[in-house]
């Protein structure tokens, strides 16, 4: 059939992988246009996830328009030449679909989970605002969206405890041109100044099917996809490539410090690291070491600070690996009325006895084990899967990586784990005292 | 519907040849929008039962999707249940659970759970207690034996007990850090007051958890915690021959015994409209709670009532939320929800909204309410909630967690096994008069409480002078400043 022979332009991949942990087939093709189109079929409930991701974050804006890619997110929903102001949200909402967009330092993801006889309503109005966005885009809707994301950020950030901390900790860890120096919701003044031409303009650039994938997950039968993906998305045109900023390893040169007073009851200090990328290799590693030290009651941290000595009430360990750079952090809060200074020495020993002695093998199994079953359970939902193919799509280059995660985990050794314990944590790192307004002398060290 | 209907050829040879020229070209007549197909068949999720020998009964939906199992063991006795005056016991007595049994230490506990992956989850919310374990099926077994020493053999050390006691008194301090919390919290004690469990903070007071025993943990957990007041919902990679098996060698020994039944006080009536203001100095936004006590899960107005608050504010396209956040961008979010529990559960319209217009959000929002009680819903608002209600529903079951939430929901409230049959037909059969009786029965502003936790030095005048009521100084636990 003609038909199929133009459509199935680009290669299909049938994963045929069968992991333990997990195993998602599915269809991957490209439009002329450059849409990578990823087609999974799964019968067991009567829903299906459509899922679009552009290849755009926080990390493509500039210095002074920071908080850009998120706020273009809102106006995303605010209709485009064939679905007037509200009409998104009311024809979903009227079948009953889960809605939402989110955006990252790397990507913006829109999804919608309808129930499966509505798929073609999903595509529609998805490939609507990917090609007929910038006749429909006003002042008025930029200003009013403006005021929502300002809404967002005091709700998220400005009128939270220790909502600030992030993005002082990330200003400091990067140079003032890194990309992930700014959040992702932007500055205050920045959102103030962004004008109708800065959203066109993005738009152009970023909102393009060769800088996008489109996802569908679900009850649905491939065959019968391929022709409406064609129909709704095949006439938008390509857009012009653009330069990817580029990963610059990132180190500090010396230990920094810093004290913040909020309006808070109990001192939080935070140590962070820069790391590895994520999907890597090193960023396994890493997420495992996280685990070790605090994940459940015998893990280091935990053990030492919360369980036994009982002078903090909580200790998070983490491993953010990014798409050209990665955090390691750890957060401790201590108990009320108590400084930073004895949770910083406990810290400073833990990490100074994984850097000499490391971990063992059995720490090690465990942690992987936790990772399987985070990794089993994100399958759980067809918007799970769609947006998991996306992302991997978009950051490796193969979404058929998703069925080889546990690849990156596997026969990680005590040696492995301390060569790169040691390669990033043996490095001057930021240390964030946050204390309630009025007690500095709370603070681990005084900041500089 | 054809899958492939004409339209579909032509636009697509014409995209497929119009490559790098533009949309102009597009054949596409978007201004008609695409119908749906007909409705798919929802697979409601099929129970199998069982009970052990000392009463325990035993719900399994099998789903092998994915290698999977999830338990909750659920008791219908949560802090609803906290004898008076001590609110925090019932939470407490589930969080002590897995901290020591009669062979394994807490951190004993913490490492076998770990070596497989498992989850372990203990909790209480207002209608029960919750002992929750995800494990996968490979690791069914031996998951299950943790999980019933959890649940059969605790004994409540002391030394945990004490730690436990300090995490929670650092946890309450810190819920005065966050303005929702202090909202929520001051809006129940606010409709409920101290004498009604609905009133209390789940955790407790600081005074109460400082003069918790163990003995009052002890208690709690004899008196509810019997296998005649418990079910154990399963769902995922499971069959039931051979839990059934297993479940009864592990929960065997659990002694059943009578469970006295109690009645919830009445919550105290609504009175006038009084606002109650909380001050938060230089809080970025004020937080707003509006609503009083309203209906318990058995209401037989639940489907009009669901259905008449998805247009109030059940939804983004909700009345409140698109005045308050899309017209007036005064907000990130603006709801209202009937919060449905075993008692009377509280109506609450909420939002957080930029600090300078309190005033107007408290406007919008009594308008809303106001018109909704008076004018009710328009014949075309109530198809549209029906269609999203039954469009939720398809998405209803698709995960194990899910299923568990819906199985636990019929063994808490009480309702009819066949309730998600029926479901459909109870949403369609809703009618507008129903709905226009219930807005004006349940949807009184005149008698609400508004509770705003904000920088009253920015706000306090602006709001007074909207002359809504009487305004009252509270503190951060909602308790009236003299």
């Amino acid at each position: 059939m003609p038909l199929f022979r133009i459509l199935t332009i680009g290669s299909i991949v049938m994963s045929a992988v069968m992991t333990a942990q997990i195993n998602i087939p599915f269809e991957q093709y490209k439009l002329p246009n450059g849409l990578t189109v990823i087609l999974q079929e799964d019968h067991s409930a009567p829903v299906a996830a459509v899922t679009v991701m552009y290849h755009v974050g926080s990390k493509n804006e500039k210095v002074k328009r920071t908080g850009f890619a998120h706020l273009f997110e809102h106006i995303m929903f605010k209709g485009s030449e064939h679905v007037a102001d509200g009409e998104h949200f009311r024809l979903l909402q009227e079948i009953g679909a889960n809605i939402n967009g989110f955006t990252t330092e790397d990507g913006t993801t829109y999804f919608e989970v309808v129930p499966s006889n509505y798929v073609e309503l999903g595509l529609y109005l998805e490939s609507d605002r990917m090609g007929f966005l910038l006749n429909a885009v006003t002042q008025h809707k930029l200003d009013n969206q403006r005021d929502v994301v300002k809404n967002e950020r005091r709700q998220r950030v400005d009128n939270v405890p220790y909502g600030t901390a992030d993005e002082k900790i990330a200003k400091a860890i990067y140079p003032p041109t890194h990309p992930y120096s700014w959040p992702v919701i932007g500055y205050m003044e920045d959102l103030s100044a962004a004008s109708l031409e800065d959203v066109k303009e993005f738009f152009r650039t970023y909102y393009a099917p060769n800088n996008a994938c489109l996802v569908i997950c679900g009850d649905i039968s491939p065959a019968e996809m391929r022709p409406l993906v064609e129909k709704y998305f095949g006439p938008i045109s390509r857009g012009k490539d653009f330069e990817r900023p580029a990963a610059v390893p990132v180190t500090l040169d010396a230990p920094k410090r810093m004290v913040f007073q909020d309006s808070v009851q109990l001192a939080r200090l935070y140590v962070t690291w820069p790391s590895a990328p994520g999907y890597t290799r090193e960023d396994a590693v890493l997420e495992v070491l996280s685990h070790i030290l605090s994940r459940g009651k015998s893990s280091r941290l935990y053990k030492t600070l919360v369980y036994e000595r009982q002078i903090a009430q909580s200790v998070f360990a983490s491993a953010q690996g990014s798409e050209i750079a990665g955090l390691f952090s750890i957060e401790a809060t201590a108990k009320p009325g108590k400084g930073l200074a004895p949770v910083q020495t406990v810290i400073d020993s833990v990490m100074a006895d994984l850097l000499k002695n490391g971990v063992s093998a059995e720490d090690i199994a465990k942690a992987v084990t936790a990772v399987e079953v985070q990794t089993v359970n994100s399958a759980a939902t067809v918007l799970g899967k769609a947006n998991s193919l996306a992302a991997y799509y978009s950051y490796t280059g193969d979404p058929a990586n998703i069925n080889r995660k546990m690849d990156l985990y596997k026969g990680i050794t005590p040696e492995e784990a301390l060569s790169v314990a040691r390669k990033y944590l043996s490095r001057p790192s930021v240390t964030l005292s946050v204390v309630p307004s009025g007690k500095p002398e709370l603070a681990a060290q005084k900041g500089e | 519907m054809n899958p492939f209907p004409r339209i579909c050829m032509t636009s697509l040879l014409f995209g497929t040849l119009a490559y790098g020229v533009g949309v102009a070209g597009d054949q596409l007549d978007r201004t008609q929008r695409p119908k749906g197909k007909p409705a798919p068949v929802i697979h409601l999720p099929e129970i199998q039962k069982s009970s052990l020998k000392n009463g325990l009964q035993v719900w399994l939906v099998e789903n092998h999707k994915l290698p999977l199992v999830a338990f909750s063991l659920v008791i219908p006795s949560g802090t609803d249940r906290d004898p008076a005056g001590q609110p925090g016991i019932a939470s407490m007595t589930a969080d002590m659970l897995d901290e020591g049994t009669a062979t394994r230490s807490s951190l004993q506990i913490a490492d076998d759970l770990d070596a497989i992956g498992a989850n372990l989850g203990t909790f209480a919310n207002t209608d029960g207690s919750f002992i929750n374990l995800g494990t996968l099926s490979r690791y069914l077994d031996k998951a299950l034996e943790i999980y019933a020493d959890v649940v059969v053999h605790p004994v409540f050390p002391e030394k945990d007990f004490s730690r436990l006691k300090k995490q929670r008194l650092a946890s309450l301090l810190q819920q005065h850090d966050q303005p929702t919390a202090i909202a929520n919290n001051s809006f129940n004690f606010i409709l409920y007051g101290g004498s009604h469990p609905y009133g209390n903070n789940p955790m407790g007071t600081e005074q109460s958890v400082q003069s918790m025993t163990i003995d009052d943990l002890k208690k709690f957990y004899h008196t509810y915690y019997r296998p005649g007041n418990a079910t154990l919902v399963v769902v995922g990679d499971a069959d039931l021959g051979h839990l059934t098996g297993t479940l009864e060698k592990l929960f065997g020994s659990w002694e059943s015994g009578p469970v006295p039944t109690a009645v919830l006080p009445n919550p105290p009536a609504a009175g006038q409209r009084t606002i109650y203001l909380i001050d938060k100095p230089n809080a970025a936004q004020s937080e707003i709670r509006i609503g009083y006590p309203a209906l318990a899960r058995s209401t037989p107005d639940y489907f009009p009532v669901i259905l008449m608050n998805r247009m109030l504010g059940g939804q983004f396209t909700s009345r409140i939320n698109l005045n308050l956040r899309e017209r007036h961008g005064y907000t990130y979010g603006a709801n209202s929800s009937f919060r449905f529990f075993k008692g009377p559960g509280p109506f609450v319209a909420s939002a957080g909204v930029i600090t300078d217009k309190t005033d107007s959000s408290l406007v919008e929002f009594m308008h809303e309410l106001t018109l909704m009680r008076e004018k009710g819903m328009t014949a075309e608002e109530l198809a549209y909630a029906k269609k999203g209600a039954v469009g939720s529903f398809a998405l209803a079951f698709e995960t194990p967690a899910q299923i568990a939430g819906a199985l636990q929901s019929i063994v808490l409230y009480g309702l009819p096994e066949n309730y998600f049959n029926s479901y459909l037909q109870n949403i369609e059969s809703v009618t507008l008069g129903d709905v226009q009786r219930v807005a004006s029965a349940y949807i009184d502003p005149s008698r609400m409480a508004i509770v705003v936790v904000g920088d009253l030095a920015k706000i306090r005048s602006k709001i007074a002078a909207l002359g809504l009521g009487e305004v009252v100084l509270c503190d951060t636990d909602g308790k009236k400043l003299p």
